[in-house]
Order: structure tokens, then sequence, then C-alpha cells
């Protein structure tokens, strides 16, 4: 290809400039009309600064095409924010890369990212080792909340520096590849397997239902759930209840309207001595 | 609960919503009921039930995905303020869960507040990016959001932690037996909540048969959570190594 200007490599300060500022201040600003928009122009600052050094039209140009609407999980947003640089990276060096293709890019990559981003830190890693810490910390072990932090923090700072690193240096495809390979959705799937023993454990062991009706006889009184709810199964209420409330999420009812409903069964149920 | 005490509970707070703990790093991290109610026990010089109350608020709250910024509840608040009356008030863990439960709700509110206000921010950083100056996109992404975050979070917080904790003490006496148990009966419902709605992101197809193992090993073994989650971990592997041995075959 041939080139307009001369060749523009970014120096790594502002490269790891601008992964620092993403990694902080994605959601500075988080508001609803541009969401982390104002975060993804914060962390450009390096990479434009740079690139249009003497150069005034350069820098509104980049920036207000920075400025607009973005939302995406924060850590495989990672990858395409190192994308972005090294798009504008490209761009500066005079190759024709119109703008257009670089914000249908970066908007284009969103979606997919936030899908996996929001599954895998969000519906599993996070909640595995908050099962893990929460088991520890409820036993008054220490051990719970500083393994948590450090594991959860490493992991945190390994995907996104990792990832935005591949974004910068392997280009859209490779990012493409790596969202649609078959290696994530394989940890999704058995990641989602052991979160669900995980889960099923902590229902028989947090969640809290029992039924205090008592049928006397004679002189006798036949507890309800010592003698007939524990023979069965133990904690076969819990896991009616668990199970009743992820039919109403099915049903699309709202977390707040469960929450509600749990409110006041519980006080209706509670004053009369059923539970 | 002294001023002091008070005023760093309301900064942990503020802190927990803020970006200055590397983003995602704090939101995973302190803005996590278990780990702000650990914080908090320990500025209450009681870390060990901070960390207790923490880990049965945050039960509640352990599949909560905010997806496209929408938050059902603002555990960050339930955790640090929940857990900042329940060891002030003497009150038990459960009790603590049902009185979170409205606390995180009104959270919500400051959420919608800061999402609503921020729009405008947004046009400050734009008139830098009209100007082509870099050098002041931080007064519109983190100084005047940053104030404002600071001021919608942590004098609210204050004030509920350090008059709260005194009216709980009187509340609680007041009530009496009957309304505790009461609240102890909402509150250890509600983790069915939190696990139902984590489970709604991977109770799917054949995954869901391993819920039930994670049931039976628990009520039947009482095993500890690491080891039902390393049993999980070898049968997922189990479970994949057969998935591709098929996929072989076909």
């Amino acid at each position: 290809m041939e080139k307009t200007a001369k060749e523009k490599k970014l120096s790594k300060k502002a490269v790891l400039g601008a992964y620092i500022r993403w990694l902080f201040l994605n959601q500075s600003n988080y508001s609803y009309e541009r969401y982390m928009g104002t975060g993804f122009l914060h962390a450009m600052n390096p990479v434009v600064k740079e690139l249009y050094k003497d150069d005034e039209e350069g820098r509104k140009e980049v920036m207000k095409r920075h400025s607009g609407f973005f939302n995406c999980e924060p850590c495989l947003a990672s990858p395409i924010v190192g994308l972005t640089v090294a798009m504008e990276e490209q761009k500066a060096s005079g190759e024709a890369l119109d703008e257009d293709a670089i914000t249908s890019i970066k908007t284009g990559l969103m979606g997919p990212a936030s899908g996996i981003g929001d599954t895998l830190i969000q519906g599993v890693i996070v909640p595995l080792l908050l099962a893990l810490c929460i088991d520890f910390s409820a036993d008054g072990n220490i051990a719970g909340p500083i393994l948590y932090c450090l594991v959860i923090t490493g992991i945190i700072l390994v995907i996104s520096y990792f990832g935005f690193m591949m974004g910068y240096k392997k280009g859209s495809d490779a990012l493409m590849d790596m969202l649609e390979s078959g290696v994530i959705n394989k940890v999704i799937s058995g990641a989602g397997i052991m979160g669900c023993v995980v889960l099923g454990a902590l229902v028989a062991k947090y969640v809290g239902l029992s039924c205090k009706i008592g049928i006397p006889y004679g002189e006798e009184v036949f507890s309800i759930q010592t003698q007939l709810f524990d023979v069965l199964l133990p904690k076969m209420l819990p896991l009616a209840l668990t199970m009743g409330v992820m039919k109403l999420l099915d049903k699309g009812k709202k977390p707040m309207y469960i929450m509600l409903v749990m409110v006041i069964a519980g006080t209706v149920l509670g004053l009369l001595g059923i539970i | 609960m002294s001023i002091v005490q008070a005023i760093l509970i309301a900064l942990v707070y503020y802190l927990g919503r803020s970006p200055f703990l590397a983003g995602p790093v704090g939101y995973y991290t302190i803005y996590r009921p278990v780990i702000g109610g650990w914080v908090v026990g320990i500025i209450l010089g009681d870390p060990l039930t901070g960390m207790a109350v923490g880990a049965t608020i945050n039960l509640m709250y352990i599949g909560f995905i905010s997806a496209g910024g929408a938050l059902p509840g603002d555990m960050c608040l339930a955790g640090i303020l929940g857990t900042a009356l329940a060891v002030s008030g003497g009150i038990t863990t459960e009790a603590a869960l049902a009185l979170a439960v409205p606390i995180g709700l009104i959270g919500t509110i400051i959420w919608q507040g800061k999402m609503t206000v921020n729009s405008l921010f947004a046009h400050v950083a734009d008139k830098a990016a009209e100007k082509g100056d870099p050098g002041t996109v931080w007064i519109g992404d983190v100084l005047l959001p940053q104030i404002f975050l600071f001021l919608l979070t942590a004098v609210p917080c204050f004030l509920a932690a350090y008059f709260g904790s005194q009216a709980v003490e009187g509340i609680i006496a007041v009530l009496g037996g009957k309304i505790l148990s009461v609240l102890t009966s909402i509150g250890s419902m509600m983790p069915a909540l939190g696990i139902a709605l984590n489970l709604k992101a991977i109770y799917k197809g054949d995954a869901k048969i391993f819920f039930f193992v994670g049931f039976l090993l628990l009520v039947y073994f009482e095993l500890s959570m690491i080891a039902i989650g390393l049993i999980g971990l070898v049968m997922a592997v189990i479970y994949m190594q057969i998935i591709s041995r098929q996929k072989e075959e076909e």
C-alpha cells in the first residue's frame, strides 16, 4: 500500500497509558446517554496526544469519533480498546481506513464481547469464587475474603491486560476468531456445570425455610418438618422455593416483584406460625 | 458507632462505587457485600461478625448480573449499610439480610440518579473533543462525575450509618421477639432469589442435573463447599471428555 504520510508508531508508554485509563475510568462517567462513551474518549487521550501532536484538526476528528455511545463488559471490552488504538495508529500512518470502518468495527464487537464477558465473568467466575468466599467467611475464616480478592484481582488484570495487547497487536480478525472459537464456549459450558454443582450445594446450605406446624395426636406432637420432610429429603423446602423462584423468573417476573412476594409471604406465614 | 467510624463507612461506600480501585477490580471486590461487610467489620472493630453478615447478605446478590447497566438493587449499599447496622445494633445475620433488602432497593435510586446526571458531564467532555483538547477530558470524565458521586453516595451513607445505628437498636428493643423472628424467616428465604438469578444464566441443558448433584452432596454428605467445588470441577472435565469423544465417533 502506498503511504501518504510517514509511518507513525505509538510509544509503549502511550499504549500502556490507554490501557490503564480504560481499566480505571471506563465507568467513571457511566451515563444513560453514552454509557462508557466518555470513558472510551478518555482512554484514547495518550493516543491522540502522540499521533496528532501538532495537528489540531486531526485531534478534533479522533476525539469526536470516540466520544459517542459505548457499552460493554469492561474486561472483555479491553481487546476492543486495544484494537481501536491499533486502528487509529494505522490511520494516522496514512493507511486507507475510513472513519466509518473504525466506528463500525468498534461497535460491532461490543455485542459479542459483552455476551461472553457477562456470561463468563459475572455469570460463572465471580459467583463460583464468591460461593467459596461466602462459605469461608460465614464460618469466620479470614482466608475467605483475602483469597477471593487476590484471585479475582489477578483474573481481571490478566484478562484485561492480555486482551488489550492482543487486540492491539493481532487485529480485528484474530479477535473475531477468538470470540467465536469453540474454546471459550467449552470453558463456559464446563464452568457452567461446576457452577450448577456449587449452586445446588449453596441452596442446601444457605436457603432456610422450614415448617413449624405440629399436629398433636394423643400425648405426642407430629412435627411435619422433622418427622415428614426431613425423612423424605432434608432441605426439600429450600429446594422447592429456589425452583419456584426460578420458574417465576423464567415467566419474566422481575426480581423486585419476587422480593416483594417473599417479604409478604414471609410476614404472613411467619405471623401465623407456619414457618 | 462514633462519627469517625460512620465517616469511614461512608468513604468505603464511595470507594466501592468509584473507579479508583482499578474499575472492575473494585466492582468485583469491595462492591460485593461479603468484602464490603468485612471492611465495615474491621472499621467497627468486629471483622468476624462483619464478614459473616456480609457473606449472608451477599448470598442474595450472588447471581446479580448487570447487563446493559441495569442493576436490580444496590448490593454495595446493602452490604455496607446492612452490615454496619447489624454489627452496631447486635441483630442476627438473617434479620440483617431482611434489613438489607429495602436498603438495596433505596440504593437503586442513587444508581439511577448517577446514570441520569452523568449524561450532562458527557457534554462537558464533548466540548474538549470539539476543541481537540485531550487535556481537559478529565474534567467531564472524572472531576465532575466523581464530585457528584461523592455527594450522592457518601453523604446519605454517613447519615444512615450514624443515625440509623442508634435507631435500629431502639426499634429492635421495641419490636421484640416475634417481629425479629419474622425478619429472620424472610431473611433466610432471600438467598433463594440470588441463587435462582444465577441459575438462570447457567441452569441449561445437560448442566441441569448437576445442580441436584451438588444439592445431594451437601444434604447427605455435608461436604465443605471447596470439596463440592472440586468434585464439580472433576465432573465437568469428565463430561467434556465424554462429549468430545462422542463427537469424534460421529
